[in-house]
């Protein structure tokens, strides 16, 4: 009994390390866009920790403003997780708003990878779309980066710079 | 807008409740309205005995068994809508007032108050007062007073009781009234205005149309009041006359009104179904309400009253009859479209209640962030206004917000886990939780929202006047985001908080803690002297295998069996002062003060003693809490209390843990310890404290000084080591052992000492003598010490290199106030007493070397001369001339080589040294007078060498005199004893044979040598230097130990004639030939009894003994030679001066074993001088022994074997 014990639990503890290793990668982006010059970019991991976020308008700058946008996705998740279980897109077009703002998402693979989703003011859809695939992509290769600790916050100036680049291109 | 509506809205009789009189005591006047609020509904059957019809009722199909009317109470009244006429529900239909008689005693005055709260209810069409608690005298006044309703006093049942009566009786009044009221409208027709229509510029061609639409108005009312009066299908009649007659003359408004009416009257109807058929009608007419609705907005707009609240409400009203989680996605439409319309109201307590409904709409769906969010937004509404109860009501919401953010307090959650008791066991084992859930406490941190929401918080609360809300607001913000706030946000945050706690009474306790942060550090294990030992009683050795025992500080298999379970056992014991470190860190950028800080000890058996800390910016401290345990049981130890910014809270150490596990994983702004400097530590679990009664304590210290002894290299001293009992208990058990390294120079312990003063009790002092001999310093150990001397700094204990004393000891076996578990033995306790002693580097020993010379060739420098005295019982020579006594030789040894040991020592200190040189001669002969040599003094007299400082000097032992008698005592010991002989043949093959016991007589005599030295007036030791003495002493081992095979001995025959035996050493004493040289001229008494026995000129009769010293005959041929002084051959050749009788040559000989045979002869002296008799053989077929002994290999050389010489000293003719 005790040696089927002892047997069983390593490989227990590896699996549960694998899941582990495949469920931290869960990462929902949210994106913020607001009025035609104004738009907050948010990645949000698993945890609903925010990892990335990114005032990426030009309008607006103040930091009372910055918050609500920042409250509007964080009420935006209720739906965004209920929503994204009952639809096989990845794209998710204008799921919430809040007065003018309009919150659209992208969810990563599978729901429990990266789920990105994006409020926008049904606007240049395509734009917000291409936009999230290319944030997917950099997202991605962070995750490659050795040195990251999936779920922890996202750092690095290069990523800020081209999700900055991006969303000039195409919001 | 009206707060809390759904679709039954509409069929609620709205009853405004007023108190009227004296002021009502809140807990009264909450027990009067839950009385009266219990009656919600009312059913038509019990309705129907207070029901009389006084015509024919309009209410054709209503529903008496079934029905029943429903009624909202509304407290405090309400000002009259303006929309009352187009939604009847609207109307205050009812005035109930409630009146606490004793204080207010005139009830007369009462009515009169009564009749004038009712004056505003303009449509109400029933007044009820009713008055609790009346006194006697008030109920025979009440009986003139009509108006008013007393409730005799009786118990609460007897009450509701009567509540319910009246409640019944108000509810039938009302279902005529209403017969009443619909008859009039049916029969005359009424009025009905709306703010629209009063705006409404009445061109002739819109009276037409007015006329028109009052009629499906008309309709529309009734409906109303006959959902009202409980009877929905009447209600569905007038309204579908409504709605037709609404769409007719476009009059969306009402046509939307009626509709909704519809829906609620199909909802009652079909009270307690609810199908989807159901649902599809109810849902396709509400957005048609919510379309028609839209639309008399739009054509309504340029007016100056808004519609849109009826939209809004209609939508609210959906959203709530929806609110399912499988809809949630409609309801979620629904409720954005709300939200959207909130630009569109003008009023800002509209807007309030709109997202008030939308945020619990949204709660009961699930969404907890998008309720959070409106909440939010209503906290923020009242926010702008601008008094405190605005400021009371946001700071409430944002507390309900707080969760959803995950901001919450402590104190609120804590609540929440005792009621779910979910994380309560993971919590309370404080073990290592698993990382999942660790991650799972870091969920939803979103720190931007919640830096926000807490200062949100904060500002309201300070708003608010709640200064406890505001510490605790500023605490939570300032600890968990001290990262993301700048230097000058964290000192103004800390002023909040002192702030705060100034308006706060003074020992006010919070259950957020706000900084330091504090984890534990660690437990100072227990110093060596007050070790605690596990005590198994049953064995001799109680303390045996509980502690680590033996050499190694680490012992593997010791440890295995605590290591198991991962959390250690701490034993505490009743009244004696323990001690925790914890490491505290202010991260932030201002000095923090933390008026006291203590343990938190919850299980109520531990004084803690309260520090005071003062923390500068970014920097963190490890500080020693202590307490006293005051009863015996388990200590828990969760954390911290702490008394910060005026405020005491409890710091957990779970908290901080989990904080840096977090940290770790990168899900946490920052590690605070680690910002602050201080090294990444390992999560240290609170072990598992008991506390257990009184122990003995024994205090040790050393009698002159806890300093270290400083000896020299060798040195012998006694150390007096004193034992207290500091404790309570007498001590009943003690053990003394010695561990650490040089053990063995710890020469004695006085065991019995301590013994003898058992039990020790509590106070007492027994002294323990110890003698300590110091120890050879290490090749190392030297080194560093030399280095250290030349340095000055020579006085340094190597707490490695000292022995310990280890003492076990313990108090009685149980502990007589705890009889309640017979089986628990009180533990004992170990001290370790460093023996402390630094040993310097004394005496340096350099080399021995063993000298070896011939006693002729020194002759002449008056060197060692043999000098035979006396007494056959011992061969012991003293001379009575001292410079002579160093050497003594016994002229029965047989061996003439003469041998010294030279031993060189240095030194190197700056002491110097007196050595001295002995020899022990302890009991190892073996009792035979004869043989043994043993009466050599152990002290030679030797003068004292000095060694100065920096100098060397070499030390001589002799090795022949007393060390061959030794020898000779070993082999007889095990050899069967012979007769006189001192020379037993050693050489024999059974010796041989037995190396062992050479080497043991080697042994033997090495250890006999000792060296000591003295240095200053009280250190004195002896140096090791056996190792170098065999070392030295090897090589020439066999000459040293074994004598000649023969020896030869000369003497006088007095009688001219050879005496047949002088085997006897007393007749030998009398006749001894002493060799005397110049010293026998300078004689003292013994010499001058051989002056003139030999002279020159006389026939001087002599013998010859030769002695064999073997077990075997030896053959051989003796012939005996006389020199003289210049050593030449006096008695052949030319030049002979001495002449001699008898034979000296070729004399064949054969002397039995171990016996002597003598041979005589005689000298004529002619010149008087010195000469040297000697006597030489050959040896005839000797045996193989012999020419072992010899050192020769070839078996034809001749072994030729010479004895010693003898001086003769011829004087001449007298």
């Amino acid at each position: 009994m005790e040696r089927e014990r002892g047997t069983l639990s390593p490989q227990a503890s590896t699996a549960d390390k694998i899941a582990r290793s495949h469920t931290i990668v869960e990462v929902r982006v949210l994106a913020c866009k607001v009025m035609a010059t104004t738009a907050c970019f948010i990645i949000v991991s698993r945890n609903d920790i925010p990892i990335y976020e990114a005032e990426v308008g030009s309008a607006m700058k103040k930091e009372e403003a910055a918050h609500q946008h920042q409250f509007i996705l964080h009420a935006a998740l209720d739906i965004v997780q209920d929503l994204a279980w009952t639809m096989s897109a990845m794209f998710l077009k204008a799921m919430d708003r809040f007065n003018d703002l309009v919150v659209s998402v992208y969810v990563t693979a599978g729901h429990i990878l990266p789920i990105l989703m994006l409020l926008h003011d049904s606007r240049n859809e395509d734009g917000i779309k291409s936009f999230f695939q290319e944030v997917h992509e950099l997202y991605i290769k962070i995750l490659l980066n050795p040195l990251y600790l999936p779920g922890s916050r996202i750092t690095s100036s290069h990523f800020d710079t081209k999700v900055r680049a991006l969303a000039r291109k195409y919001l | 807008m009206e707060p809390d509506v759904s679709i039954e809205t509409d069929c609620e009789i709205r009853v405004a409740v007023l108190p009227i009189g004296g002021p009502i005591p809140p807990p009264r006047l909450r027990d009067y309205l839950s009385m009266l609020s219990g009656h919600r509904r009312v059913d038509l059957s019990s309705v129907s005995s207070f029901y009389t019809e006084h015509q024919k009722s309009p209410f054709t199909h209503q529903p008496w068994d079934s029905g029943s009317l429903r009624f909202k109470y509304v407290v405090g009244g309400a000002p009259p809508s303006p929309w009352e006429d187009f939604q009847s529900c609207r109307k205050t239909l009812a005035v109930v007032g409630l009146c606490h008689c004793p204080s207010s005693p005139d009830l007369s005055l009462v009515a009169d108050l009564f009749a004038a709260a009712c004056k505003p209810y303009t449509s109400a069409l029933v007044h009820r007062c009713f008055a609790f608690c009346p006194s006697d005298s008030q109920l025979d006044e009440g009986k003139k007073v009509d108006k008013v309703i007393l409730f005799p006093p009786s118990d609460r049942q007897t009450q509701e009781i009567h509540m319910l009566t009246m409640v019944q009786d108000l509810a039938a009044s009302l279902l005529m009234e209403f017969e009443k009221w619909v008859l009039r409208a049916e029969s005359a027709g009424t009025i009905l205005k709306t703010p629209l229509d009063s705006q409404s510029s009445l061109s002739s061609e819109e009276v037409i149309k007015a006329k028109k639409r009052r009629l499906g108005r008309a309709q529309k009312t009734i409906g109303d009041y006959c959902l009202l009066a409980g009877s929905p299908v009447d209600a569905n009649a007038h309204y579908s006359t409504a709605i037709e007659l609404a769409r007719l003359t476009g009059d969306v408004f009402w046509h939307a009104g009626a509709l909704e009416g519809s829906v609620c009257a199909l909802l009652v109807d079909r009270a307690g179904q609810k199908d989807a058929t159901l649902e599809e009608e109810v849902k396709y007419r509400y957005y048609t309400v919510i379309q028609l609705y839209r639309r008399a907005y739009l054509q309504d707009n340029a007016q100056r009253v808004s519609t849109v609240s009826f939209e809004l409400e209609a939508a609210l009203k959906l959203a709530r009859y929806l609110c399912r989680q499988e809809l949630a996605k409609e309801v979620v439409e629904l409720l954005m479209g709300a939200a959207d319309g909130a630009k569109s109201l003008i009023d800002a307590s509209d807007r309030l209640i709109l997202y008030v409904e939308i945020a619990r709409i949204y709660g009961s769906l699930g969404y907890q962030r998008k309720a959070a969010f409106f909440s939010r937004q209503v906290a923020q509404l009242y926010l702008q206004q601008d008094n405190s109860f605005a400021a009371i009501s946001a700071l409430q919401v944002l507390s309900l917000t707080s969760k959803a953010y995950h901001v919450q307090s402590r104190g609120a959650s804590q609540k929440q886990d005792t009621l779910s008791n979910s994380l309560g066991p993971s919590h309370a084992d404080g073990g290592k939780m698993h990382q999942q859930s660790v991650v799972s406490l870091f969920e939803s941190q979103w720190s931007t929202l919640q830096m926000v929401v807490l200062r949100e918080i904060l500002m309201s609360s300070v708003r608010a006047g709640d200064p406890l809300a505001a510490w605790s607001a500023a605490a939570r913000l300032l600890r968990s985001y001290y990262p993301l706030i700048t230097p000058a946000g964290q000192s103004g945050l800390a002023s909040s908080l002192v702030n705060s706690s100034e308006r706060l009474p003074a020992g006010t306790r919070c259950a957020d803690p706000a900084l330091p942060f504090i984890r534990l550090h660690s437990f100072p294990i227990h110093p060596s002297q007050m070790d605690i030992v596990k005590r198994s009683p049953a064995k001799e050795e109680w303390w045996a295998g509980s502690a680590p025992s033996g050499p190694f500080i680490y012992t593997p298999f010791s440890k295995g069996g605590s290591n198991d379970s991962n959390k250690q056992e701490l034993t505490w014991i009743v009244g004696e002062p323990v001690q925790v470190l914890v490491e505290l860190a202010n991260p932030c950028g201002f000095d923090l003060v933390v008026e006291s800080i203590y343990l938190s000890v919850h299980s109520g058996n531990f004084d803690a003693f309260p520090v005071s800390v003062n923390l500068p910016p970014n920097s963190a401290k490890v500080i020693l809490l202590s307490g006293i345990p005051t009863k015996v049981g388990p200590v828990l130890i969760p954390g911290c209390k702490v008394h910060c910014f005026g405020v005491i809270t409890e710091h957990l150490f779970k908290d901080v843990d989990n904080l840096l596990l977090g940290a770790a994983q990168g899900l946490v702004l920052s590690d605070p310890f680690r910002s602050c400097g201080s090294g990444k530590l390992k999560i240290v679990s609170v072990p598992n404290i008991s506390v257990v009664p009184p122990l003995p304590l024994l205090v040790s210290h050393v009698v002159g000084g806890d300093g270290a002894a400083i000896l020299y290299e060798g040195e012998i001293r006694d150390i007096a080591i004193s034992f207290t009992n500091a404790g309570t208990v007498p001590v009943e058990q003690a053990h003394i052992s010695l561990s650490g390294k040089n053990q063995d120079s710890v020469i004695s312990i006085a065991r019995e000492s301590l013994r003898s003063a058992l039990p020790l009790k509590p106070g007492a002092e027994v002294t323990l003598p110890v003698t300590i001999k110091a120890w050879q310093l290490g090749m190392m150990d030297s080194d560093h010490a030399s280095s250290k001397n030349s340095s000055g700094v020579s006085r340094i204990s190597k707490e490695g290199s000292i022995p310990l004393l280890v003492i076990h000891y313990a108090g009685p076996l149980t502990y007589n106030e705890s009889p309640k578990n017979g089986d628990f033995v009180s533990p004992g306790r170990r001290l370790v007493v460093p023996l402390h002693v630094c040993v310097l580097q004394g005496l340096r020993f350099v080399k021995a070397r063993l000298l070896s010379m011939e006693i002729p060739a020194h002759v002449h420098d008056s060197l060692p001369n043999p000098i035979f005295v006396d007494d056959g019982s011992a061969e012991v020579v003293t001379s009575p001339n001292s410079v002579n006594s160093l050497v003594k030789i016994d002229p029965y040894s047989g061996s003439w080589v003469f041998r010294l040991l030279e031993l060189e020592l240095s030194n190197p200190t700056d002491v110097v040294f007196e050595v001295n040189v002995s020899v022990r001669m302890d009991g190892t002969n073996n009792g035979n007078g004869v043989t043994s040599i043993q009466n050599y003094a152990a002290d030679f007299g030797y003068p004292k060498t000095r060694i100065d400082c920096d100098f060397s000097a070499r030390v001589l032992i002799p090795l022949e005199h007393f060390k061959l008698p030794v020898l000779d005592g070993s082999f007889f010991a095990k050899e069967s004893q012979t007769t006189d002989g001192l020379g037993s043949k050693i050489s024999n093959p059974a010796e041989r044979n037995s190396k062992a016991e050479l080497n043991a007589s080697i042994n033997n005599l090495i250890t006999k040598i000792k060296v000591r030295w003295q240095s200053g007036r009280n250190s004195s030791g002896e140096l090791n230097i056996k190792d170098a003495i065999q070392a030295a002493l090897q090589a020439s081992m066999m000459d040293i130990l074994l004598p000649e095979p023969l020896t030869f001995l000369f003497t006088l025959a007095k009688n001219g004639i050879a005496n047949e035996g002088i085997k006897s050493p007393k007749e030998l004493s009398e006749q001894t030939i002493v060799a005397g040289d110049s010293s026998i001229q300078s004689a003292s008494g013994s010499n001058t009894r051989f002056k003139g026995s030999i002279s020159a000129h006389e026939m001087t009769p002599m013998e010859v003994l030769i002695r064999n010293n073997t077990k075997e005959p030896i053959q051989m041929s003796l012939s005996v030679t006389c020199r003289d002084v210049a050593g030449e051959n006096c008695i052949e050749g030319s030049k002979a001066t001495v002449l001699w009788a008898g034979v000296l040559t070729g004399i064949q000989l054969e002397v039995p074993p171990l016996e002597e045979v003598s041979h005589s002869f005689s000298l004529y002296f002619l010149v008087p001088g010195d000469y040297t008799l000697m006597g030489s053989a050959i040896i005839n077929s000797a045996t193989e022994m012999l020419r072992a002994r010899a050192r020769t290999d070839s078996s034809e050389e001749t072994i030729f074997c010479r004895g010693s010489p003898f001086h003769i000293n011829v004087v001449g003719a007298l």
